[in-house]
């Protein structure tokens, strides 16, 4: 396993994800450390997808959406900012750094932006260095079953 | 749930994908995977015999879940949910992970590419494994159609639905149809008169009984979905009346550049420099004339006016070079002793009979001259020297090399292309994407030029990109035969990706009310819970991620999918998993 950092970026299917294909059509080169989840909107980008992908092992999460007054939805992606803004904080808390997280907003013909976002976003992470939340949450998750005796991941996936 | 059985496809895409991913490499891996029984790597999965393969394995090996590792879904995610659909199965049981446009063509190391691309896969089987059924809808179309802008693709447009006894709302913010054409004196390269062609159809538009023309119109928002759009007009500001229709044309063209901010060609400043759409207009009233009243003696005719340029448009506006002869032709008729110059970066008569017009143009002892487009633009200057000519061009011409100082009474600029003005107002009203240069984006570049990313709403003329009356009439009237065929079907399949509230979880705090862009959710006090309405929810999702009780789930897009897709994507080790 290569050390380099995982971004998982969430993007919306109208603007940003068809600004990511432009890159590709484009032939734009970026670092391969972004790995895309295409949701309709980034109104629909829930806090938990975040925590969940840093919980998974993500060293920084990446949200793009339409720019401001351009959204497919009308302002699904205002509602993402709002969400956004409060979730660096919380995270900030949870002993997480705030630049792990970022919200951008990336167009439709905004390949080339989104090449040299991502590219900037894989150096901001690589210099913060692993988030190490999944080798923490793994420990503390084992200990804690050895004592109980039972499996506490089975117990939450099953709740889920 | 039933046990899913999964297969997995891995695209070659030629050598698109294969040259920079270990296609077989992936392939065999997730075949480690539970519940994946078929694991395959095609050179071409689009390919009729690629969808057979998908086709053959659900059969022989009842699988209940597909997965295609391939392009872009925005590209070929409907050709593999019709493969399903041929194969009996629900088309959402099908997941597409993008290793082409996100992997393959922006990376560089092959070992790093086929890891991303490999945790991509697991991503979309793991995602997959939670896929629902979903059971199609169909709504009724209003056989009505709209059309934005009366320019020859919009008046095309109208008499083709008209004719085939449809009602056409055609709708132009001017107060005259026509467009950029009623301007223009003859088309090139048959130079016949424009008006011969437009002003009868223009005529024909205005008396049809299944046309209505709303002038002096823009149009502010369109509600609905394709079948069932609405619209309330507004004409000269005040609200006029609501139309109902099922399809939409954008047809609103282009705007001439404003040649005044480029300062090498003095326009404004020197009353002789004009505008190819000032000459049109002088060949139409059949005079040619300096402003003095004076016959010019001396011509140069500018090409690339904006256009081409870093500075201004980078991109051709394509019917300037061929216009530019078209005016050499007509200045050499009516003026058989001026001296024409031709001032061009590159001459490009593209299209039919066009090079050949280029040919005849030059042996009509016209001089053509090339200068740097992009770095030296040919300078035009007032000069009192002499009473025979009051300007002068001074151009670095590139063929002989030599700095050249021309003597002419008038300038033509050819000015390019650009988008309207109210590009984006548009874009926003009907729902569709522009790109850089604000035109705007088809749903293919190649194979759905015509349709936007917004069902029920296509892009015709200009407004998609320049182009002269012959592409813009054949793009025109295919958008025309695309809207007939849904027509004449009667009805037509929407997206079933709504959001569907659980009642039992729900505790009525109506959140979801709340950030709903579409009014689709309202409450109901009886039971204390939120309903969707289908109709009018767009399955954006912004419910779902504001629902603090999970109540509210976004069909195709639940947490457990989405959440299972961050787990597949980050598991890089197949061994964990």
């Amino acid at each position: 396993m290569s050390n380099e950092p995982k971004i998982v970026s969430f993007l919306c299917n109208w603007c940003s994800y068809t600004g990511a294909d432009l890159a590709g059509t484009s032939r734009m080169k970026y670092a391969s450390n972004i790995r895309i989840i295409r949701v309709m909107c980034s109104g629909r980008v829930e806090p938990t997808f975040v925590l969940k992908a840093f919980r998974e092992g993500a060293d920084g999460v990446l949200i793009c959406g339409c720019h401001p007054g351009d959204c497919h939805y009308h302002e699904g992606n205002y509602k993402c900012l709002r969400r956004y803004k409060l979730l660096k904080k919380y995270i900030k808390q949870m002993g997480i750094d705030e630049k792990r997280l970022r919200l951008e907003w990336i167009s439709a013909s905004e390949g080339k932006q989104f090449a040299e976002l991502a590219n900037e976003m894989a150096e901001t992470v690589r210099n913060l260095g692993p988030a190490n939340i999944k080798d923490k949450l793994d420990l503390f998750e084992k200990t804690k079953s050895v004592n109980e005796g039972e499996n506490v991941e089975k117990e939450k996936m099953e709740a889920i | 749930m039933e046990e899913p059985r999964i297969g997995v496809y891995i695209c070659w895409c030629g050598t698109n994908i294969a040259k920079m991913v270990d296609v077989e490499y992936i392939a065999e891996e997730v075949k480690k995977l539970q519940n994946v029984v078929v694991s395959r790597n095609y050179k071409y999965m689009c390919s009729d015999p690629g969808q057979d393969l998908i086709i053959k394995d659900i059969k022989e090996n009842n699988l209940n879940r597909i997965v295609v590792s391939a392009c872009s879904p925005r590209i070929h995610e409907l050709t593999f949910r019709k493969a399903l659909e041929n194969a009996g199965l629900n088309s959402y049981l099908f997941e597409m992970a993008n290793i082409r446009e996100h992997v393959s063509w922006v990376h560089t190391d092959r070992k790093e590419a086929t890891e991303k691309a490999k945790s991509l896969v697991i991503a979309a089987i793991k995602r997959v494994a939670f896929h629902d059924s979903l059971e199609k809808r169909y709504v009724d179309i209003n056989p009505a159609t709209l059309i934005i802008g009366g320019g020859i693709a919009g008046l095309t447009a109208a008499l083709e639905i008209a004719e085939t006894g449809k009602q056409v709302y055609l709708i132009e913010k001017k107060n005259s149809l026509g467009g950029n054409l009623a301007f223009v004196d003859l088309s090139y390269p048959d130079m016949n008169s424009i008006s011969q062609v437009l002003d009868p159809r223009i005529e024909k538009v205005i008396n049809h009984p299944n046309i209505k023309v709303f002038l002096n119109t823009e149009i502010n928002e369109v509600f609905g979905y394709v079948g069932n759009f609405e619209t309330k007009l507004f004409e000269n500001t005040k609200a006029e009346e609501i139309l109902k229709f099922g399809n939409i044309i954008v047809a609103t063209g282009l705007k001439p550049f404003d040649p005044s901010v480029i300062p090498e060609y003095s326009y404004g400043k020197l009353p002789d420099v004009i505008t190819s759409i000032e000459f049109e207009k002088m060949l139409k009233s059949g005079i040619i004339r300096t402003k003095d009243g004076k016959k010019p003696k001396n011509i140069g005719i500018i090409h690339c006016v904006g256009s081409r340029n870093n500075k201004y448009k980078e991109y051709c506006s394509r019917t300037c070079c061929s216009t530019g002869l078209k005016f050499a032709n007509q200045l050499r008729d009516a003026l058989p002793d001026a001296g024409i110059y031709e001032l061009y970066g590159d001459m490009r008569a593209f299209g039919k009979g066009c090079e050949e017009f280029y040919t005849q143009t030059s042996r009509k002892d016209i001089v053509f001259m090339m200068f740097d487009q992009r770095n030296d633009l040919p300078k035009i200057k007032a000069s009192t020297h002499n009473r025979d000519f009051n300007m002068i061009i001074e151009i670095n011409e590139k063929l002989s090399g030599e700095e050249l100082n021309i003597p002419v009474d008038m300038v033509i600029l050819l000015v390019g292309a650009q988008a309207q003005d109210n590009a984006k107002d548009i874009a926003h009203a009907v729902g569709i994407s522009m790109c850089g240069n604000a035109f705007y984006i088809e749903r293919h570049p190649k194979l759905d030029p015509v349709a936007t990313t917004t069902d029920g709403v296509y892009i015709v003329g200009s407004c998609q990109g320049p182009k002269g009356i012959i592409d813009s009439v054949s793009q025109t009237r295919a958008a025309v035969s695309r809207i007939l065929g849904t027509i004449a079907q009667g009805s037509v399949q929407v997206e079933v990706t709504t959001a569907v509230v659980n009642e039992d979880v729900c505790c009525g705090c109506q959140t979801c009310i709340s950030v709903c862009p579409y009014t689709a959710i309202s409450f109901d006090p009886e039971n204390n819970v939120s309903v969707v309405n289908e109709v009018l929810c767009k399955g954006c999702g912004t419910c779902g991620s504001a629902c603090p009780t999970g109540a509210i789930k976004s069909r195709h897009f639940t947490d457990l999918q989405i959440l299972s897709q961050i787990e597949g994507i980050m598991s890089l080790e197949l061994e964990e998993i």
